[in-house]
């Protein structure tokens, strides 16, 4: 393949028509929620754009993202986005390449400059100078610091790059942090979740491949397009919650009839995600169809929101309810609603922290 | 196909939100009848469970058209009984739905021949034409000779 040929020119030498371009431009139009007739636009720019060059760096993590990111049964048109980015580094893939994979880096950014994208996934230790999390003998953070400085935008994917995810809990040993707390100078695009939704994933990095630019981003620097909503918003056990019908415990007569499970710890009215409607496994369940309450995890410091079993209401015992004394059973929407669930946050952010 | 009943929850049931998406399908075939101008209304951004859209598809029902194209994976379009009002589902490669609208258009974008995937075309098939000898009766058809026995 001719590095120099455009996306359209690669796939066509490969056989594949423009109609794969328009039937993954509908696909991401989709996911982005982008009108239909965007379609057409998106199909047209990615045809004429050249392979993005990405460069993943995985630091403190698990390795949850990548599977996510690469999981996939049989071929799936997710896998059109392999096609359509260069991945010149990724630590885990290439980890039995040595030093040969350090020179593929510094080569893509040599090559790339001010035109590739920096993919993370994992936090960055920062005490002690860093010496917990290493790759080939380089700290996270100098790796970080060097690789960012030539990108055209950093992503960051996962709760650890975006928020500090389990690393940075309660008691933090390592110092660990979030990219976007040392990366100040270049545009930071948070895909946090523990791991994301597939789709969240690759649906941003074609987007900016088609549009060149960030998507809309919410004040934490996360795709409107997948955050824009909690999951409380779009559940389909809404009406349950509305109806003051929860499943007191697991395998109870509200959790066999599929009732609301606020009150087993489902943390869906402060969680912004897309997982109600895009769902998990080629769109299979997700965990509040499966019977278990969202865990919340694709905001800051879930590990520490006092206890994945415990209801949001837990932690406001004495706090003054706002909304008209519907209480569990009430509506949230409505400042009001929007108000105490703030304040259910930092109320049981600060139970977590006594806890622990 | 049930309704909604409040003491059971299922992911499947009707919402009515079939019936509300036919008003808005008559609107835009209405405005493309009289200036022309298209639309789309795209399926997946919708709340839509199994039995709404199985509700809209026998609402709509299927006219004279109807197209199977394959390229990663299957994708299925057909015109519905009405005039103008195209269905088109993308499927990936296991069956699932990965984009669906309904189109309001002559035909939609995605059925018509990319004029780039032409130019490759015809490219292709010229250098695949058998190279005609000189002579020959193929060279005299060629010339508009009429062909010898």
């Amino acid at each position: 393949m001719r590095e120099h040929n455009t996306l359209g020119q690669t796939l066509q030498e490969r056989g594949i028509s423009r109609r794969a371009f328009l039937k993954y431009a509908s696909y991401l139009a989709t996911l982005m929620a982008l009108p239909p007739s965007a379609s057409r636009v998106i199909a047209e720019e990615m045809a004429k754009a050249h392979r993005q060059s990405v460069i993943w760096l995985s630091f403190q993590e698990c390795t949850g993202c990548t599977e996510s990111f690469t999981r996939s049964m049989s071929p799936t048109l997710e896998d059109l986005i392999f096609d359509f980015i260069s991945l010149d580094y990724h630590h885990t893939l290439q980890a039995v390449s040595g030093a040969a994979a350090e020179h593929a880096r510094e080569a893509a950014m040599k090559a790339n400059k001010g035109k590739y994208i920096v993919v993370v996934d994992g936090s960055v230790p920062l005490k002690d100078g860093g010496v917990y999390s290493t790759i080939a003998g380089i700290t996270n953070l100098d790796m970080l610091r060097d690789t960012a400085k030539d990108a055209f935008a950093i992503v960051s994917v996962g709760t650890c790059s975006a928020f500090g995810g389990i690393p940075h809990a309660n008691p933090n040993p390592t110092g660990a942090v979030a990219i976007s707390e040392i990366i100040k100078d270049k545009p930071v695009i948070n895909i946090p979740g523990c791991p994301p939704i597939p789709e969240a994933m690759t649906g941003t990095l074609a987007y900016l491949l088609s549009f060149g630019k960030l998507p809309e981003l919410d004040a934490s620097h996360r795709p409107l397009a997948f955050f824009g909503e909690t999951i409380h918003d779009r559940c389909y056990r809404r009406s349950f919650y509305e109806r003051g019908m929860f499943a007191d415990s697991f395998d109870d007569e509200g959790a066999r009839k599929g009732w609301c499970l606020y009150k087993v710890g489902c943390k869906g009215p402060i969680a912004y995600n897309a997982c109600a409607t895009l769902k998990w496994n080629g769109a299979v369940s997700f965990p509040i169809q499966s019977g278990h309450g969202c865990l919340g995890c694709s905001e800051p410091d879930f590990w520490d929101k006092g206890g994945f079993y415990k209801p949001l209401s837990a932690a406001t015992a004495g706090l003054t309810l706002g909304v008209g004394g519907a209480a569990l059973a009430g509506a949230a929407a409505g400042a009001a609603g929007a108000e105490l669930v703030r304040r259910k946050k930092a109320a049981a952010a600060n139970a977590g922290k006594k806890e622990g | 196909m049930r309704t909604h009943d409040v003491t059971d929850c299922c992911p499947q049931d009707m919402t009515g939100l079939a019936e509300a998406l036919v008003f808005e399908i008559a609107d835009l075939l209405g405005e493309f009848a009289s200036s022309g101008k298209g639309g789309a209304i795209d399926l997946r951004g919708l709340p839509m469970t199994e039995t709404d859209r199985a509700a809209l598809a026998e609402r709509l029902g299927r006219g004279e058209v109807q197209a199977t194209v394959h390229v990663s994976g299957r994708s299925e379009v057909w015109e519905t009984a009405y005039a103008g009002v195209w269905w088109v589902r993308h499927l990936g490669p296991e069956g699932q739905i990965v984009a669906e609208q309904i189109a309001v258009t002559l035909i939609p974008q995605f059925l018509v021949s990319h004029p780039d995937d032409v130019h490759v075309a015809a490219r292709k098939l010229r250098s695949e034409c058998p190279v005609i000898a000189p002579g020959t009766s193929a060279e005299h058809f060629e010339r508009g000779e009429g062909t010898h026995a």
